[in-house]
């Protein structure tokens, strides 16, 4: 076998530019394919990684739009809320009404649009952020519903000329009054790029405050945003968030079907399914042209099988069997082919790790699709090698010798 | 068994469609082992359907050929390239060397197919081609080298599994004078080792250097004669076997 091997690559050192421009077809077949997928792959990557930073547990639960005969009582209350993390313990992580508020705020430097969330004071725990001055929001802040607040370091900066404003307060109106906000601490995020294009720089400030506050106590709470553990996995996690609707369903005397369960997960989870339909879709047909190199191999294979009828008889008077040329045919093609994928695969990576660094891009590219690529490409390399193997090893060594 | 070949009422016949040629007409002959044979005769005569099927290349239509002991005419395909690659050494007229490969190469050809390894195959490709005096050049190519040097690298090949039975095919048919009886000596002296040699030629005086001369004519024997007065060999003959003992 390292003999036929030896002889293969021999021969295809023979005639240099011939091999080359018979692999070109599989060169480029398998670095489109490799390219394509691990592309695919690395969108999957970044959007998972999005979905990680939102919180992959996070999902959102109300009364279904297409229900008609909606009641005060399929709202919920901060008593429900209650209710829920006595009965799901550790796996229901957080919960608030997603409120939010887009406010002006004025200070004496400048004025700035700010987004302002009302959030618990576990809010950190399931969307971690860095503190850097003062501290986040405890309990005796939501309970207390007190005017305190947190703001991102950057917008504090901008509207109070240092990131450091503990002790700073900002005027601005929630749920209906006019209130003044304690600022008592500041925090950092850290945002990928990706994600910075995906959710859009919105150039608004961000700051956190007691949800209590944004929300009277019996009020009625139109949205149920949830984190379920962080720690969960898929599985886990699709388990709870069916127990946790049925179990509002159940309790809203609702019929099942009735609540609208909007999770990130399974968001992620159709995106991922779509981006990798396309890129198998795509990468399909990219792997068109690997036939198309497979067809070129062949052709030329024949050609040299003809222009070698000679030496096939000379090798068939001194003693090969019809086994020996046929597999010394074979692995040329198997070699050819074998090395076009390797080629077309370290162009393919080599692209690929250019753009990303160009373009910062966090490329995936899976080693078990460069094995399957190899693999495949001697695959072809073999099969469309056949046809013309067989034709070497059936000829006549008598007709053969005579040949010119 | 002292016989190598042994052919019983040999027939051959093309058949090419429209019609049926006779190429051998019920062939009876014997060779010894350690004989030095010519056959000679015209284009036609079937000196050379004889030598393709003596080399186990084409087989007889009808009759028996016994090449030391076994009846050959009845094997086929691979079975019959078992027999080339371990009885037969081929020498053929123009030479057929795999080119762009080293003469070494060429040489462990027939070991390769005989499923020899690699390091002994290299260690007998180089012992042969010193024997015939290449063993200087070994890493050159064909191309590389004059007819009467490829000629000698073909013997080399055609002794690479120790056949008892060498079967030239015209082989000084291009060569010039000087080359000829350089590979004529080579024979010759293989022949004296013990080595049983069969050439087709049509030219008398390469037939000269053999010890018994066979003439075809229209697909018979048309004579048998032992040559009383071969052609001598140069003792001092440079490049030639002198290794030989």
């Amino acid at each position: 076998m390292i003999e036929n091997m030896k002889m293969a690559i021999a021969s295809l050192r023979a005639n240099k530019m011939r091999s080359f421009l018979t692999m070109l077809g599989i060169i480029i077949g398998i670095g489109s394919v490799i390219a394509i997928t691990s592309i695919g792959d690395t969108m999957r990557k970044m959007f998972s990684d999005v979905y990680k930073d939102i919180g992959v547990t996070q999902s959102y639960l109300y009364i279904g739009y297409w229900v008609e005969d909606t009641r005060d009582s399929d709202w919920f209350t901060m008593d429900d809320f209650e209710t829920y993390k006595e009965v799901f313990g550790d796996r229901l992580q957080y919960i608030d009404a997603s409120n939010m508020a887009s406010v002006d705020v004025q200070t004496e430097i400048t004025q700035k649009k700010f987004d302002i969330y009302g959030v618990d004071y576990n809010y950190i725990d399931v969307q971690p952020v860095d503190i850097v001055y003062g501290r986040y929001l405890n309990e005796s802040d939501i309970k207390g519903r007190k005017p305190n607040c947190v703001m991102e370091a950057s917008a504090a900066a901008e509207i109070f000329g240092t990131e450091n404003a503990v002790g700073k307060t900002i005027r601005v109106p929630i749920n209906g009054n006019i209130t003044d906000l304690n600022i008592i601490g500041i925090f950092k995020k850290e945002v990928s790029p990706f994600q910075k294009m995906m959710m859009g720089n919105t150039g608004r400030g961000e700051a956190y405050i007691p949800w209590t506050l944004m929300n009277s106590p019996d009020d009625l709470i139109y949205n149920c945003r949830y984190f379920a553990n962080i720690n969960m996995d898929e599985a886990e996690l699709k388990q709870f968030n069916a127990e946790f609707k049925a179990y509002v369903e159940k309790q809203k005397g609702r019929n099942p079907g009735d609540y609208f369960l909007n999770s990130a997960q399974e968001q992620m989870g159709q995106m991922d399914t779509m981006l990798g339909g396309i890129s198998a879709a795509v990468g399909g047909i990219a792997a068109i042209s690997l036939l198309v190199g497979g067809i070129g191999i062949m052709n030329i294979m024949l050609v040299s099988v003809t222009e070698r009828t000679r030496e096939i008889g000379i090798r068939k008077a001194l003693g090969a069997r019809t086994k020996d040329i046929m597999i010394q045919f074979l692995t040329e093609s198997a070699v050819l082919s074998a090395i076009g994928g390797t080629i077309g695969i370290l162009l393919a990576i080599g692209v690929l790790y250019i753009a990303g660094k160009i373009f910062s891009l966090p490329i995936v590219v899976k080693p078990q699709i460069v094995l399957l690529a190899v693999g495949f490409s001697a695959l072809v390399g073999i099969f469309f090698g056949i046809f013309p193997a067989k034709k070497a090893a059936e000829k006549d060594p008598i007709v053969a010798l005579r040949y010119e | 068994m002292d016989e190598i070949i042994r052919l019983e009422n040999l027939v051959k016949i093309y058949d090419t469609g429209a019609v049926k040629v006779l190429g051998l007409n019920k062939i009876n002959l014997s060779i010894k082992k350690g004989e030095f044979v010519a056959i000679m005769g015209h284009s036609g005569s079937g000196k050379s359907t004889l030598m393709n099927i003596l080399g186990c290349l084409d087989k007889p239509s009808l009759g028996n050929y016994y090449l030391d002991g076994k009846n050959v005419a009845v094997l086929e395909g691979d079975e019959l390239s078992e027999i080339r690659n371990k009885k037969i050494g081929f020498v053929f007229q123009s030479f057929n060397l795999i080119s762009r490969m080293s003469i070494e190469k060429n040489v462990e050809v027939p070991l390769i197919y005989a499923r020899v390894k690699a390091s002994e195959r290299k260690k007998k490709a180089m012992e042969l081609l010193e024997l015939v005096g290449l063993g200087n050049r070994t890493e050159h190519q064909p191309n590389e080298l004059s007819g009467g040097q490829r000629q000698r690298v073909a013997i080399a090949r055609a002794l690479a599994n120790d056949p008892p039975l060498i079967l030239a095919d015209e082989p000084t048919g291009n060569l010039d004078s000087r080359a000829s009886i350089e590979i004529m000596e080579m024979f010759a002296k293989l022949h004296q080792r013990g080595v049983t040699v069969v050439v087709v030629t049509h030219e008398e005086n390469i037939a000269n250097y053999t010890h018994r001369i066979i003439t075809f004519s229209d697909g018979v024997i048309k004579d048998d004669r032992i040559n009383e007065n071969p052609t001598p060999i140069s003792e001092d003959a440079s490049g030639l076997m002198y290794r030989m003992s």
